[in-house]
């Protein structure tokens, strides 16, 4: 478990260099690509989320990546044991 | 691989929801019937906790697209298929729900090409070839799980009469795209499935035997 815990914090810490290095290479989403490529342009969102696109309204995006990285990944935790526990024996 | 608002018609929405809500019902079912290890819902949480910070790396790739892990093999194969659908759905839903990744009218087929139909087809791979080379297995499981996800978005994009392209456009764009960058799925798959191995055997273990 300890070992799972310190992948999941090396993942957390990683994301701010990696949303740059992406930003480096004009990064989109692989469907988004393929929309691109068959003249297809994306509609304005019905729902833009409380942290939209792994942002946070105001701060730096590489701060907002890592922080949504914490968030996010706390929040799955919660919801799958919060799942799981009703299945459990 | 998240597709956004504006991509799908109401059928085809209603539809993958149906699917998707349909997987999450039986998988939940199944798992109420025969258990969960209580000793092992803090462990998924944290594997479904791992996929999550996964998929926020995105590789970059010159030419302007990324490669980011999608993770359907790996739960597949470290947790067999039905606490498998259960924590990608879980996955997919916070990235939908908490950071607007991937459309509220797609959130049904988002769930069922990565969560359901990236998960069997993942595991049904990983069964076949797991006797010969675990590792090698994960890799074609983590191949096959991120390309039949891709394909199926293909399928249902294709089908939607909102879209302009047809499935005989789509799936092919979808599938050459996901061939090439799940190779990447692939290797991430395995490595974490060599260091599973390396590390901590019984876990690969148990979960196969827990959820088949």
């Amino acid at each position: 478990m300890k070992k799972a815990l310190f992948v999941i914090a090396v993942l957390i810490i990683l994301t701010p260099f990696f949303t740059y290095a992406a930003e480096l290479v004009g990064y989109s989403e692989p469907l988004e690509n393929v929309a691109a490529a068959l003249g297809v342009e994306e509609g304005a969102p019905l729902y833009r989320g409380i942290l939209p696109d792994y942002t946070v309204s105001g701060l730096d995006p590489y701060v907002g990546a890592l922080i949504s990285a914490a968030m996010g990944s706390a929040a799955v935790f919660l919801l799958v044991y919060g799942l799981f526990r009703l299945t459990r024996r | 691989m998240h597709i956004p608002d504006g991509f799908l018609d109401l059928q085809i929405s209603a539809l993958t929801y149906l699917l998707a809500a349909l997987s999450i019902g039986l998988a939940v079912y199944w798992l109420q019937k025969h258990g969960v290890n209580e000793g092992r819902v803090p462990l998924l949480g944290v594997l479904a906790a791992a996929i999550f910070a996964a998929q926020m790396l995105n590789w970059p790739i010159p030419g302007g697209t990324s490669a980011h892990f999608v993770g359907s093999g790996l739960a597949a194969v470290l947790l067999g298929p039905l606490q498998a659908v259960l924590v990608l759905a879980s996955v997919i839903a916070v990235q939908t729900l908490v950071f607007g990744d991937g459309g509220l009218t797609a959130l049904g087929a988002n769930v069922f090409n990565m969560a359901v139909v990236g998960v069997f087809a993942a595991f049904t791979v990983y069964r076949v070839f797991e006797r010969r080379s675990r590792v090698s297995g994960a890799f074609l499981a983590g191949w096959f799980g991120a390309v039949s996800a891709a394909v199926a978005c293909g399928l249902e994009i294709g089908s939607s009469s909102i879209f302009a392209y047809s499935i005989t456009a789509t799936v092919p764009v979808m599938f050459g795209w996901h061939a090439l960058l799940g190779v990447v799925e692939g290797f991430a798959t395995s490595a974490a499935v060599a260091f599973i191995l390396k590390s901590s055997p019984h876990l690969l273990g148990v979960a196969e035997v827990r959820s088949g």
